[in-house]
C-alpha cells in the first residue's frame, strides 16, 4: 500500500503522479520505440491502427468523456480528415501542409456541427450529430469532381521533404509521434482550467454557467478540438490503407469510436489507449473464435457487430468504469493484499448519473 | 450608495406572475435577508439577479453597471457569486476541483496556451490554488480536499458549495437557504461564516432563509415576500412585527 504525501501544489496537476509513474511511462515509451525492431510485421501493422484509433479516441474522449457531449458523428470528422489529405496530396500539396489542412478543416466542420450542441443534449444531440455526419458523407459521395465519389481515392505514401514513409516502421514512427502528441494535448487540456470547465459542464450546466463558464465557447472549443484530433486520425488512416472510399466511414465507425471510449473507461486518459487496443483486437479475436463456433453461428455476417453489442452491454451492467476500472481494481487488490474488500474501490458512476448520458 | 439596486423587477411564466414589482437596494457590507413562505418567488428573484431568468420588467444595477441583460456567465465576472437551494456541485470531481472551478472567472489563458500547458498556465493554476487554500482554511474543509463530492454528507456539500462561491472572490454573494439541511452546530458555524464574510472578506451578503433565529442573528435588513410581491422591508424586528407578514405565514 502506497501513501501519497504531497508537499507542493504542483503535485496535483503534474504530468506524472510520482517518480515511479514516470519510470513506468518511460519504460512503456522505450518498448514502443523498440517495437518495430522486435515485432513481426503483422503486429506492427495492428499497432499502427491502434495508434490511429488512439488519436481519434483522444478527440472523442475529450468531447464525450470529459465534456459530456455524446457524438454519433465522429466518422464524419474521420472522413473529412482522410479525404482532405488524399485530395490535397493528389494535387501535389506536401504531406505536412495537407495534414495540417486536414486537421483545420475537420475542426471547422466540428465547429459547425457543434452549433446544435448549444441547444441540445443527450440523445437529441447524438441524433443531431448522426444526421450531420450523414450529410458530410453524402457530400463526399456527391462531390465527385473533388473526391472521386463512391469509387474512392488512392493515397500515396507519406512524403516529408524527400523522406518517404515507404515501410510499416516508418509509418509507425509518424503515427506514434502524433498519438503521443494527441494524448499530451488532451492531458494538458484536462489539467488546465478549460478541462475543468468541460467537466463542470458535464456535471451541471447551471452551476458551471453561474461560476463564469461561457457554455457556448467551451462546448464549441470541445467540438472543434475533438474534430481536429479525429480529422488528423483520419488523415493517418488514409495513409495506412492507401485507398479510401466513403463506405469506410459509415455510422459503424462512429459507434466503434463510442464503444472504444466507453469500454476503455469513460473520462479517463488510460481508457483511450485501452479502448483503442480493445477495438482493434476484437475483430481478430472474433476471427479466431469463428474456427471453434458451429458453422451456423460462425457464418452470420453480423457476428462481429453482435459481439460488440454483447461486450458493450456486459460492460454497462458489470463494469461501467471500463477496462481502466478493471485495471485499477486489480492494482488495488494487490496493493491492499490481503485486505481487499468488494466495496473498497467504489467510484462514482459518472456517466450513469449525469443527465447527458 | 447602494451596491445592488433592484428596481421594479417582475417576471411571468405564462399567466403566472412569479415576481412582481420588486424594488430594493442593498448597501455595501450589508447582510440582507429575503424571507417568505414557499412559492413566494424568492429563488426566482435570485435566478433573475444571476441572469438564469430573463426579467419581464425592471432593471438590476450592480456597482453602477446595468446587469439586466448581460450573459449569465458574466454575472460572476461582474462580482456576484451564488449558491443553490438544492446544492448544485460537480459531483464527479473532488472538493478541490470544485473550488478550483470557482476561480474560473480569473483566468486569462486561451485554448492554445492551455493545450501546451505553458508556464503562464502553470502560474495561474498555482495562484488559484493559493486562493483556494485560503478558502479551505476559512471553511475548515482541509480533510475533504481530495474527496469526490458525490460521496460527501449533505452538510459538507453545502459548505463546499459556499466555498466554491467564495473562491470566485465576489463582492456580492447570494446564498439560497444556507442553513437548510444543516444541524444545529453546522448552522452556528454558518452564522459565524456569514459574519466573517462581511467583516473579513468585505463582502455584501443577500440570503434567502427560513430559519428566523439565523435571520435575526445576522441580518441588517429583511425583505419579506409573498406571492411574488413585497410585503415588508426593514430591520428583522420591524418585519417580524409587521401584520402582513404574520398573515402571510399563518393565513389570515
Amino acid at each position: 500500500m502506497k501513501f501519497y504525501k504531497k508537499t507542493s501544489y504542483t503535485e496535483d496537476f503534474r504530468l506524472f503522479r510520482d517518480g515511479a509513474a514516470a519510470f513506468w511511462y518511460a519504460l512503456l515509451g522505450l518498448a514502443l520505440v523498440a517495437a518495430p525492431f522486435v515485432l513481426p510485421a503483422y503486429y506492427l501493422s495492428q499497432l499502427v491502427l491502434i495508434g490511429i484509433y488512439v488519436v481519434a479516441g483522444a478527440g472523442l474522449m475529450l468531447l464525450s468523456g470529459y465534456c459530456g457531449q455524446v457524438s454519433l458523428g465522429h466518422a464524419a470528422f474521420f472522413a473529412v480528415g482522410a479525404f482532405t489529405v488524399a485530395v490535397l496530396e493528389k494535387h501535389g500539396v506536401p504531406f505536412l501542409a495537407a495534414f495540417a489542412a486536414a486537421g483545420a478543416l475537420s475542426a471547422a466542420v466540428g465547429f459547425v456541427i457543434g452549433l446544435p450542441a448549444l441547444r441540445l443534449s443527450g440523445l437529441y444531440l447524438a441524433i443531431a450529430t448522426l444526421a450531420a455526419s450523414f450529410i458530410v458523407t453524402e457530400v463526399i459521395v456527391r462531390w465527385e469532381g473533388v473526391t472521386n465519389g463512391a469509387s474512392g481515392l488512392n493515397v500515396a505514401k507519406i512524403r516529408i521533404a524527400g523522406w518517404i514513409a515507404d515501410s510499416e516502421p516508418k509509418l509507425y514512427a509518424i503515427v506514434l509521434a502524433v498519438a503521443v502528441a494527441a494524448m499530451l494535448a488532451v492531458r494538458n487540456i484536462v489539467r488546465a482550467p478549460l478541462g475543468l470547465a468541460m467537466m463542470a459542464i458535464r456535471d451541471s450546466e447551471t452551476a458551471a454557467q453561474s461560476m463564469g463558464v461561457p457554455l457556448m465557447r467551451v462546448k464549441l472549443a470541445a467540438f472543434a478540438i475533438s474534430a481536429l484530433l479525429t480529422g488528423l486520425a483520419g488523415a493517418l488512416y488514409a495513409h495506412k490503407l492507401q485507398f479510401i472510399d466513403p463506405d469506410q466511414f459509415t455510422i459503424l465507425v462512429s459507434i466503434e469510436f463510442l464503444v472504444m471510449i466507453f469500454i476503455g473507461g469513460i473520462g479517463s486518459m488510460h481508457g483511450i489507449v485501452l479502448g483503442a487496443a480493445f477495438v482493434i483486437a476484437l475483430p481478430q479475436l472474433v476471427a479466431v473464435a469463428k474456427d471453434y463456433l458451429p458453422a451456423a453461428v460462425a457464418q452470420q455476417s453480423g457476428l462481429q457487430a453482435a459481439v460488440y453489442a454483447a461486450v458493450l452491454l456486459a460492460f454497462i451492467l458489470a463494469e461501467p468504469t471500463g477496462l481502466y476500472g478493471i485495471w485499477r481494481k486489480i492494482k488495488h487488490y494487490f496493493s491492499m493484499f490481503p485486505f481487499y474488500r468488494k466495496g473498497s474501490l467504489r467510484r462514482a458512476k459518472s456517466f450513469a448519473k449525469s443527465e447527458t448520458w | 450608495m447602494a451596491v445592488l439596486s433592484v428596481s421594479d423587477v417582475g417576471i411571468s411564466f405564462g399567466g403566472l406572475r412569479a415576481v412582481d414589482g420588486i424594488s430594493f437596494g442593498v448597501e455595501p457590507r450589508e447582510i440582507f435577508a429575503i424571507i417568505g413562505p414557499n412559492g413566494a418567488g424568492k429563488t426566482t428573484l435570485f435566478n433573475v439577479i444571476s441572469r438564469i431568468y430573463e426579467p419581464s420588467t425592471g432593471s438590476i444595477v450592480f456597482d453602477g453597471r446595468d446587469i439586466t441583460r448581460i450573459p449569465p456567465h458574466d454575472v460572476v465576472r461582474a462580482g456576484i457569486a451564488r449558491t443553490f437551494q438544492n446544492i448544485n456541485l460537480f459531483d464527479n470531481a473532488t472538493v478541490l476541483d470544485n473550488l478550483m472551478l470557482g476561480r474560473y472567472r480569473h483566468h486569462r489563458s486561451g485554448v492554445l496556451r492551455q493545450t501546451l500547458f505553458t508556464p503562464f498556465v502553470r502560474r495561474e493554476k498555482l495562484a488559484d490554488r493559493r486562493k483556494v487554500e485560503e478558502v479551505i482554511d476559512f471553511l475548515e474543509l482541509g480533510k475533504y480536499r481530495d474527496v469526490l463530492v458525490a460521496g460527501l454528507p449533505y452538510g459538507v456539500r453545502k459548505i463546499v458549495e459556499l466555498g466554491r462561491a467564495l473562491a470566485a472572490e465576489p463582492r456580492l454573494i447570494l446564498l439560497d437557504e444556507p442553513s437548510s439541511g444543516l444541524n444545529v452546530e453546522e448552522t452556528r458555524d454558518m452564522v459565524f461564516w456569514i459574519q466573517d464574510m462581511r467583516d473579513d472578506l468585505d463582502m455584501t451578503v443577500i440570503m434567502i432563509e427560513h430559519d428566523m433565529s439565523l435571520v435575526s442573528a445576522v441580518s441588517d435588513r429583511v425583505l419579506a415576500m409573498s406571492s411574488g410581491r413585497m410585503l415588508a422591508l426593514g430591520t428583522p424586528g420591524e418585519v417580524q412585527r409587521d401584520p402582513g407578514v404574520a398573515a402571510a405565514y399563518l393565513g389570515g
